[in-house]
């Protein structure tokens, strides 16, 4: 039997339709190593130029923008650290008075936000810097107002990262004065522009008050992913509670992913980073 | 005369791929910033035959999921049904008339915004009502202003008759 060209064609179609459902198919199907693996190639290989593009573009944007209060920024800083080589000198006297080790450094890297089209890119973004800048999968990441994410897969010179909104994000938290602890996790409820956590597996008997806020408890096994005192958010209200033994908690985000566009990527999270959100208060 | 039309289609749609990129920083809330990566995908689906259409869907799907891979495999599905039925709605019907094409590019984002947040499952309850009644939309409505802006500027280009 031969085919009409006309017929044949819309076959030739059909067929090509089919393939690319197989294939997309296949691609939801296959496990997350091997998923991860082809998103980092095409990263680091076609869209690699696009992408140095973009990065360049927000940097031409965050210097335009943000000018003036880099400027201010830079002042009050300058101010601050002239207090600083005293603060350190009394520090190291005390510490060696107390026989205590030296402080740990921070060690972190600035990053760039790469923005993405797609409605899940709520959940997920990609950062300028990568394996070659000391990035590695699992380091969290904070932006100025507290905690952003974590590094969920790297390449040379980019980097996917794991939102707070996504599913799958947890974090053991725990309220500032560091007496009642729980996990957070996203809010599967939340509208998407109220960016609402959960605070779970409070103590029933443990009273939260609405403003409280919640920072990252710096506990794990063997050693915490988040370091401690990172801001996460703050109590909003009371959610659900679970049997009469724990209570749920909302907590409004620190962080609004939308808006963030430069972030930091803490490469040593053993550390304690409470002092570097905390605004300083008047002195007793 | 086909060699240099195809030659300018070629052009606006890397015009289309490159200006997605650099633009994006300065575009404001990225919720509703149009999408012009599905922009040019719509732009060759119109002209091309269903068949490609869908290839081309694949590919930039499969772009799309690699820069965001929430859900890797959602986008290419999404791409390739979106392309592939705007191929077929342009050989079935197509007014060359600027409100539709504009109308087009509004349904042709809404469709992919739907199939990717319900392929991937990660969006539940009323996040996923907000995304899809009230965020997708809008970024629907963005990219449809910016693709009849760009049909309008570039018509000879794509060799597009828009009637009066």
């Amino acid at each position: 039997m031969t085919l009409a060209p006309d017929s044949f064609s819309s076959r030739r179609d059909t067929i090509a339709f089919l393939l690319c459902l197989l294939l997309a198919f296949a691609a939801r199907l296959a496990p997350a190593p091997v998923q991860m693996t082809i998103s980092n190639a095409i990263v680091s290989s076609i869209l690699a130029p696009f992408l140095y593009l973009q990065e360049q573009s927000a940097v031409v944007r965050a210097s335009r923008i943000e000018y003036l209060t880099t400027v201010e920024d830079r002042d009050s800083v300058l101010l601050r650290a002239q207090e600083v080589q005293a603060l350190t000198e009394e520090n190291e006297r005390l510490r060696a008075l107390l026989g205590l080790r030296a402080r740990l450094p921070v060690h972190h890297v600035p990053a760039e936000v790469l923005q993405q089209a797609l409605p899940t890119a709520g959940l997920m973004a990609r950062l300028s810097v990568g394996l070659d800048d000391g990035v590695q999968p699992g380091d969290p990441i904070v932006a100025p107002s507290g905690l952003y994410g974590i590094v969920q897969s790297a390449t040379g010179d980019e980097a996917a990262a794991l939102l707070w909104t996504h599913p799958d994000f947890r974090v053991s938290a725990m309220t500032a004065d560091g007496t009642v602890f729980g996990i957070v996790a996203p809010s599967p409820s939340s509208e998407p522009n109220t960016a609402l956590l959960e605070l779970r597996g409070v103590p029933f008997q443990e009273r939260l008050a609405i403003g409280v806020e919640v920072y990252t408890s710096g506990l794990g096994s063997p050693v915490s992913v988040y370091p401690r005192g990172v801001p996460i958010g703050t109590v909003v209200g009371v959610g659900v509670e679970e049997e009469g033994w724990s209570r749920t908690y909302l907590v409004r985000a620190a962080v609004h992913p939308a808006s963030v566009s430069h972030v930091i990527v803490l490469t040593d999270p053993t550390v304690d980073v409470g002092t570097a959100f905390r605004t300083p208060g008047p002195q007793p | 005369m086909m060699i240099r039309i195809r030659f300018r289609l070629v052009a606006v749609l890397l015009l289309l791929v490159v200006l997605h990129f650099v633009l994006r920083p300065f575009l404001g809330d990225l919720r509703v910033a149009p999408d012009l990566l599905l922009l040019a995908l719509l732009v060759y689906a119109i002209q091309a035959r269903p068949g490609n259409a869908a290839i081309a869907g694949c590919a930039v799907g499969l772009v799309a999921d690699a820069l965001t891979p929430v859900a890797f495999g959602a986008g290419i599905l999404a791409h390739t049904v979106v392309a592939y039925l705007a191929a077929w709605g342009k050989a079935v019907f197509f007014a060359e008339s600027l409100p539709v094409s504009a109308g087009f590019f509004f349904a042709g984002t809404w469709l992919r915004d739907v199939l990717v947040l319900v392929t991937g499952g990660h969006m539940v309850e009323r996040t996923l009502l907000w995304q899809l009644a009230v965020w997708s939309p809008l970024k629907a409505l963005t990219t449809a202003a910016v693709g009849a802006v760009a049909i309008l500027v570039f018509r000879r280009w794509l060799d597009v008759r828009i009637r009066s």
